[in-house]
């Protein structure tokens, strides 16, 4: 079912809402990350590109690779918030006997690459993917979503490279770039320079995006999708974003209190 | 018919994997600005829209080798061991933990690149790739070895490491045995007083040992272990019990390789007077791999006075 985008957008605050009470149970989640790339995956689950509903292996499809496999729960949120997934299993994310793990694993639901906790491999991993697509003739994208912080990997430029130099085009990359990283921010930890430059001396086109805005997201998928050059989507997004004290910062944690505070004050 | 003694490890490695992609659509072989040393040009010319060069980029080889088996391919990725290596962490985390089906293929291993120097010998490959749970290992002696085992990987569930040389062998499985199993160990010599253990080229070193013990008067077992990884056990506690003396001998480091997965087992169920032969610091360019064996001590003199010094020691 297409959705338009002002459901889109009451997707996107639900969602929101349970990542910032997921972060009430689950210290050991990584939530500006969360938080940031929200729009991203709301713009691809929530039209249909990707589906909750698909059994990992099955053909004809597309995929999704969350290199930045700590940002997790955004998927877990959507998932809950399109009714894949109960708030009563959101509340046991973290835990040993979870589905819901911190990181992307093999037996994590809605993960078609799993292992995607060490950054930089989900990008190559992605590229690898969209090359046996193409080999095997089948139609599916590969939508790939990384950060910035993880371009300090330089395995991801390895692939980038690749990518380029194959002109995957059923690749369609998206760089939430929320300017923090673990130690900082990025611009003090390692300055990135001009990331879309970078992409674009590769050999891709290059469309930035404020990345809360879901319209715009979904407009620039469009684009990327009929592209016949591999696209990188760059969307200017803030970590922690609906979350006052952490926003723009490297902070993750939050007492259960003001976990829910934050998410009644969402929507 | 293909004759394999003829052929060099390498070259008998890209015959092998051309014939695979014959007979298995799903096999597809990637490099690293590697396609000639690695003769994976061989594969290539036979089968070429299922190569790819990802240039001088271990961790992308690998990470995208796991990509598209995550696509239902069967992905040999081939690059020196020595730069394999460098990829150990998308070995674990992007190929072991999800046990795809990605072959990585070391070549140049142990001493096999004497000109190049101690950067390109690998000499710890077998010891990080044995460590990762669900990875078989396979180290064949000669490229008949090569050829069958490679060959053979295909029938392998999950990740397999095979350790292949370069130009240099000494051919001495071509007639040992009619099949390859992954897993099993072969016995190229009997004997009674001592069990000499190998893996790799150092079968063929053992067998002249094997030679020279017997001059002396000792009856020396050989038996070749060309899968470290599941290791034969059956046959390992078989020739412990039956020569109550084990000299394992490599071309690697003496720590975490083969020996050390003979050890490891011994240790635990039988154990067993023993000695591990092989390499403890970084090797140097030479002229050949000759040289090297020579001058790092791997030789059939060697190894015979290590098996009598293990004897007597009993």
């Amino acid at each position: 079912m297409e959705r338009g985008v002002s459901s889109l957008e009451g997707l996107v605050c639900k969602a929101r809402r349970y990542v910032v009470l997921m972060a009430g149970y689950d210290p050991g989640m990584h939530l500006g990350s969360s938080l940031s790339v929200l729009e991203t995956v709301a713009a691809l689950y929530g039209t249909g590109r990707l589906k909750f509903n698909v059994a990992n292996g099955a053909h004809n499809r597309n995929y999704f690779v969350l290199s930045k496999g700590h940002a997790i729960h955004a998927v877990y949120a959507l998932a809950a918030a399109m009714g894949y997934l109960t708030v009563d299993e959101l509340r046991e994310t973290g835990s040993i006997g979870s589905r819901l793990q911190n990181h992307p694993e093999t037996d994590t639901p809605f993960v078609d690459v799993p292992n995607s906790g060490s950054l930089g491999q989900g990008v190559s991993m992605a590229v690898g993917l969209a090359l046996g697509l193409r080999l095997r003739g089948e139609p599916g994208r590969v939508y790939l979503v990384t950060g910035d912080g993880e371009l300090d990997e330089g395995q991801t430029w390895e692939s980038f490279a690749v990518a380029a130099h194959y002109n995957l085009t059923n690749l369609v990359t998206i760089v939430d770039l929320n300017n923090v990283q673990l130690d900082g921010h990025s611009e003090e930890v390692l300055r990135k320079g001009d990331v879309a430059g970078r992409f674009k001396a590769l050999g891709f086109d290059v469309v930035e995006v404020d990345g809360h805005d879901v319209k715009e997201v979904v407009a620039a998928l469009e684009k990327a999708e009929n592209n016949t050059k591999p696209t990188v989507i760059i969307a200017r997004t803030i970590r922690g974003r609906g979350v006052p004290p952490i926003e723009d910062t490297a902070k993750q944690r939050i007492s259960r209190d003001d976990a829910l505070k934050y998410a009644n004050d969402i929507c | 018919m293909l004759d394999l003694e003829s052929l060099t490890p390498r070259e008998a490695l890209g015959r092998a994997l051309a014939d695979l992609g014959d007979l298995r659509r799903d096999v597809v072989v990637l490099v690293a600005d590697t396609g000639e040393t690695t003769r994976a040009r061989l594969f290539a010319e036979r089968h070429p829209d299922r190569f790819f060069n990802v240039g001088i980029a271990e961790q992308s080889l690998v990470g995208i080798a796991a990509g598209l088996a995550l696509a239902g391919f069967m992905p040999y990725a081939l690059t020196f061991a020595a730069f394999m290596t460098r990829a150990w962490e998308q070995a674990r985390n992007s190929v072991d933990r999800l046990a795809l089906p990605v072959r990585l293929v070391g070549t140049h291993a142990g001493f096999a690149d004497a000109y190049d120097g101690p950067s390109h010998q690998a000499l710890e490959d077998i010891a990080l790739f044995r460590v990762l749970p669900n990875f078989t290992v396979l180290v064949p002696a000669d490229s008949c070895e090569v050829y069958r085992a490679v060959t053979a990987s295909a029938t392998v569930k999950g990740p397999v490491y095979i350790r292949v040389g370069r130009d240099f062998h000494i051919p001495a499985t071509c007639g040992l045995y009619d099949r390859f199993e992954v897993g099993r160990a072969y016995v190229a010599a009997e004997g009674r007083d001592v069990a000499i253990f190998t893996t790799g080229i150092t079968l063929s070193f053992a067998l002249e040992a094997a030679q020279l013990l017997r001059d002396r008067g000792i009856s020396a077992a050989v038996v070749h272990f060309p899968t470290v990884k599941p290791l034969d056990y059956a046959a390992v506690e078989k020739y412990a019990a039956s020569t109550g003396a084990v000299l394992a001998v490599e071309e690697h480091m003496v720590h975490g390789g083969f020996g050390s997965a003979v050890a490891e087992y011994l240790a635990q169920t039988r154990p067993t007077k023993m000695a591990i032969m092989g390499l403890k610091s970084y090797g140097r360019t030479a002229k050949s791999p000759q040289e090297l064996y020579q001058y790092f001590g791997l030789t059939p003199e060697n190894i015979a006075a290590r098996a009598e010094e293990l004897i007597k020691l009993r």
